[in-house]
């Protein structure tokens, strides 16, 4: 069938099997690599997109169930010129990253959280993560990175006169 | 915290890993992420029974099944794949017989993984079912069905090793302790539940040979493994390591095997072909941590001074030797605890069983013995009206005290600043008096608990410690670095590029520290035991050394002066005259010199030697020294045991990359929490009940304790920059930590991992139910 939907910014046309993931559609049948597929049941977080702005596992989500949506994945996640964006800067300066497999999910997830709440406490923060499993890190330098973000922007919207 | 230093640039300062960059922009390359033209799909039919005669294997239907291209079998390598380190029992597909569920028994590829999967259908296998085996206790009776590989020399077939420590005279030791208290301890199998799961990718070569792309911990023993198995010369197989997502020590074995596959099929059809693993395959098929049963029994005066202690261990191998018999001598020799004694007698067997197999997993036998050991410690404690960490201070291996094993440690001990920092960073004193009676009364129970360890760096005896390391200037004045060690997460391509940013004098942006390649890099054994710092670190100092000696040369040349009246600033060198010249300008000169731009480096660990039959030696040739304290907090009502703070003290000789130090650290108590309070791997006659992350239960973020972390530089002589190891002893003492606590908050000693809510309510476990078809279902048996 034809899914129509947006993708990091770009319009898709795209047909595909109506009985596959959404993970599997953008793996598979969009090249998109940065969607990770850690347990396929919806437990690790590993899949993690943004649809219309909200995070949700990939693998739980029907191809079709996109139609009409827009998608965010890491692929669309970076500054103007392509390079990281505060969030992901901070993931590095903050020693967020080991292995990396679980860190599209994580960059998502904080995101999401970020839009929702711009000023979380480091409770909130792991709350928001409770839904992404890393294996490597223990999940401290992560709320650090997003933290410090968080932080960051508040800064920089308090001199700019905006609360 | 560290302390800050002076005397480097770029070892020990603030820096960022090397690959952070591309991994937060999503563009990393996982193996499963690498899609080739041409490329098939493999899929391995694995055993739905645990212990089986392959008694009719029939792959032609399967080669009628549109869009396959090729199956093998056992059949298709040389001596049916027969392969295994140190025992050489396992096979690239099963040979005649299965030994657990999830053993391969062969493999296809096709056009895409469905018809892969459907290929695996039509295969016809029959199996007839074996009696089996699956406790530990009953392995060795002599009805009990074989498992291991025959054998000559009158014990059972399902021994496959006993590692023995034996010190001074025990029957005298226990005799002259006042106090003697005994346990018996149990520890899980635990799953790696790295997030990226297996894989390998096979493609042929002009010449008739294979390149791998595989996620494995050990490139060069995966090359020479699918060498053999194909017979192949070593030089036709080339392994490379694509970003690795997590290992832990999980990726050797079964990616060996899925490797041998890869390359058989990429053979046979002249075609790049690739092999994913599921969730599900991943943990039904790949090897564990080694369940253990433990008897501990220690001895002391009644003025707090340890006499003797008695170990018997029995480590669950499963269906495969793997590292199962290196475990046991890890953990033979690290289960009498950091402490000093009169006379030790230990003894650890490991046994074959029908479970899946276990191999090597962070720690490697430590965090089992920890979890005994440092509970007993406690018990005495208790028994002696003593502080758990005075009893410890009083006992602690210090500088210039002999191991129980017969070994003088002569530099690096820190054990007793380890266990002072802990305790006054975690106010111990007060809430250890406090706590009790605020309890009173409370269904919230609060408690706080220490673990002390020792690790010893390296492979010890296990076998020959050594490394290699290369580095060249290329045409644009890029440093180019190859080590033998892999970094699948854990940040060893960071340490290694600072040690030679360091040593050489030029910014950490300038070299490029190339992934693993067995065609470029010199083979320096498995990236495993912790070893990569000290080893590959010490390698890389002195490739990067050799290559300075060369650039010292051509700038004292360039500036008409002596070597020795160089001075460095940034990367310029100034002569007497104090003009300075660009590192490019002298790297010109250098080649203007006819200077050969490149160097490399080898490292050999100091000798060490250990006697297995009369149990005594130099195990290794340093150890890692920490100590972690827990504060918990229990709720009666529920059993549910909640970790509040983990003060963490670890002695790293020198911290060479100090995020990646914390993020190991981190990482490693994360792990040690789950293994705590709630992963569990059960097998139910030979069938695993957790297949996925639903029912087996690794740390969220949510779950994590605060953590508090010290490090502390104790520096090792021969360390690079007197670096010693972290990885595995961030986890070691984790459990133990936590069960110290538990039983402080709420009186009830848990000697059965994991610190379940029915332990801590009922006393005692409440296994669950299991049935076979879990297993089978996750496999599509």
């Amino acid at each position: 069938m034809q899914i129509n939907f947006t993708l990091n910014n770009t319009p898709i046309v795209i047909d595909a099997p109506p009985d596959i993931s959404l993970l599997t559609l953008l793996r598979e049948h969009l090249g998109v690599t940065g969607v990770k597929d850690g347990c396929d049941v919806g437990e690790c977080g590993a899949c993690s997109i943004l649809l219309d702005g909200m995070l949700v596992n990939s693998c739980q989500l029907l191809a079709p169930q996109a139609d009409g949506r827009n998608i965010l994945t890491i692929e669309g996640v970076h500054d103007e010129s392509g390079g990281p964006t505060d969030l992901q800067r901070h993931f590095i300066e903050q020693g967020a990253v080991q292995c990396g497999f679980c860190i599209p999910g994580m960059i998502l997830a904080g995101e999401a959280l970020l839009a929702e709440n711009p000023n979380p406490d480091r409770e909130a923060i792991a709350e928001a993560l409770a839904g992404n499993l890393c294996r490597c890190t223990g999940y401290i330098q992560i709320v650090d990175a997003i933290e410090a973000t968080a932080r960051e922007r508040q800064a920089r919207s308090g001199q700019g006169g905006r609360s | 915290m560290i302390p800050p230093r002076h005397d480097t640039r770029y070892v020990g300062k603030p820096a960022a890993r090397v690959d952070a960059l591309e991994k937060v922009l999503g563009e990393a390359r996982f193996l499963a992420d690498i899609n080739l033209p041409d490329m098939l799909y493999a899929r391995a039919l694995r055993s739905h029974l645990p212990h089986a005669r392959i008694k009719r294997l029939d792959v032609s239907p399967a080669l009628e099944v549109p869009g396959v291209k090729a199956v093998i079998t056992s059949d298709d390598f040389v001596d049916h794949g027969n392969y295994g380190f140190p025992v050489k029992d396992n096979y690239m597909l099963a040979y005649q017989k299965v030994r657990y569920v999830g053993d391969a028994i062969a493999a296809v590829a096709a056009e895409t993984p469905e018809a892969a999967l459907a290929g695996v259908r039509a295969i016809i296998c029959e199996l007839e079912p074996l009696p089996l085996v699956t406790d530990v206790e009953r392995a060795l009776d002599k009805d009990a069905p074989q498992v291991g590989p025959d054998r000559d020399d009158g014990q059972s077939p399902n021994f496959l090793d006993r590692s023995i420590v034996q010190a001074g005279d025990i029957e005298k030791g226990m005799a002259d302790a006042d106090i003697i208290v005994e346990g018996v301890f149990s520890t899980p199998h635990q799953e790696h539940a790295y997030l990226e799961t297996e894989g390998a990718l096979a493609i042929p070569t002009p010449e008739g040979g294979v390149m791998l792309y595989c996620s494995n911990q050990s490139p060069f023993i995966n090359r020479d493994n699918v060498a053999m198995v194909l017979g192949l010369a070593p030089e036709l197989v080339r392994s490379i390591q694509p970003p690795v997502g997590g290992s832990f020590g999980g990726k050797d074995d079964l990616n060996y095997e899925s490797s041998a596959q890869c390359a058989a099929l990429a053979l046979k059809t002249g075609r790049p072909v690739r092999m994913t693993f599921s969730r599900e395959e991943s943990m039904v098929a790949s090897y564990k941590r080694n369940a253990m049963k433990m008897w501990v029994q220690v001895g002391v005066r009644a003025d707090g001074v340890l006499q003797a202690c008695r170990f018997r261990g029995l480590l669950d191998s499963g269906a495969y030797a793997s590292e199962s018999s290196f475990t046991g001598w890890r953990a033979s020799i690290h289960a009498m605890g950091a402490y000093r004694y009169d006379a030790v007698d230990v003894e650890v067997t490991s046994v074959y069983t029908n479970n899946a197999f276990s191999g090597a997993f962070r720690g490697f036998g430590n965090p089992e013995v920890n979890f005994a050991i440092e509970q007993v410690i406690d018990e005495l404690a208790e028994k002696l009206d003593m502080d758990p960490m005075d009893l410890r201070l009083q006992n602690a291996l210090r500088l210039g005290d002999a191991l129980p094993h017969g070994q003088k440690l002569e530099e690096s001990v820190s054990l007793t600043a380890c266990l002072e920092e802990a305790r006054n960073q975690s106010d111990w004193d007060r809430k250890r008096r406090e706590f009790p009676q605020r309890n009173a009364g409370s269904e919230l129970k609060k408690g706080i608990g220490v673990a002390a360890l020792f690790h010893g760096l390296s492979l010890g005896a296990e076998g020959a410690d050594y490394a290699g390391a290369t580095i060249r200037i290329d045409d644009d004045n890029g440093v180019t670095l190859t080590s033998g060690f892999t970094d699948y997460g854990q940040g060893s391509r960071t340490v290694f590029t600072l040690i030679a940013a360091e040593v050489l004098g030029v910014r950490p942006d300038r070299i490029d520290m190339l992934r693993p390649d067995t065609d470029t890099a010199i083979e320096s054994g498995p990236t495993v035991a912790s070893r990569a710092t000290v080893l590959g670190g010490n390698a890389t100092r002195i490739a990067a050394a050799n290559l300075k000696r060369i650039l010292d040369l051509a700038a004292a040349d360039l500036l008409g002066c002596r070597v020795g009246q160089l001075i460095r600033e940034g990367e310029s060198y100034i002569g007497p005259d104090e003009t300075p010249v660009s590192w490019d300008d002298v790297v010109a000169h250098a080649r203007k010199l006819g200077f050969q731009l490149s160097a490399q480096g080898r490292w050999q660990a100091p000798t060490i030697h250990w006697d297995h039959h009369a149990g005594r030696g130099e195990p290794y040739f340093a150890y890692h020294f920490a100590a972690q304290v827990a504060e918990v907090t229990v709720d009666m009502g529920t059993g549910q045991t909640r970790v509040d703070d983990i003060w963490a003290v670890h002695d790293l000789g020198r911290v060479i990359f100090p995020q990646g130090a914390y993020g190991q650290v981190y990482g490693g108590i994360a792990q040690g929490l789950g293994y705590a309070l709630t992963e569990r791997v059960d097998f139910v006659d030979g069938y695993i009940q957790q297949t996925n992350f639903e029912r087996y239960l690794i740390p969220n973020a949510a779950d994590m304790p605060r953590i508090h972390i010290t490090l502390l530089e104790d520096p090792l002589s021969v360390g690079p920059f007197g670096a010693k190891n972290v990885a595995e002893p961030a986890m070691v003492p984790t459990a133990a930590a936590i069960a110290n606590a538990v039983a402080h908050a709420t009186g009830r000693r848990i000697r059965r991992l994991p610190i379940s809510l029915e332990q801590v309510l009922l006393g005692y476990d409440l296994t669950p139910p299991g049935t076979p078809k879990r297993a089978q279902q996750g496999l599509w048996l």
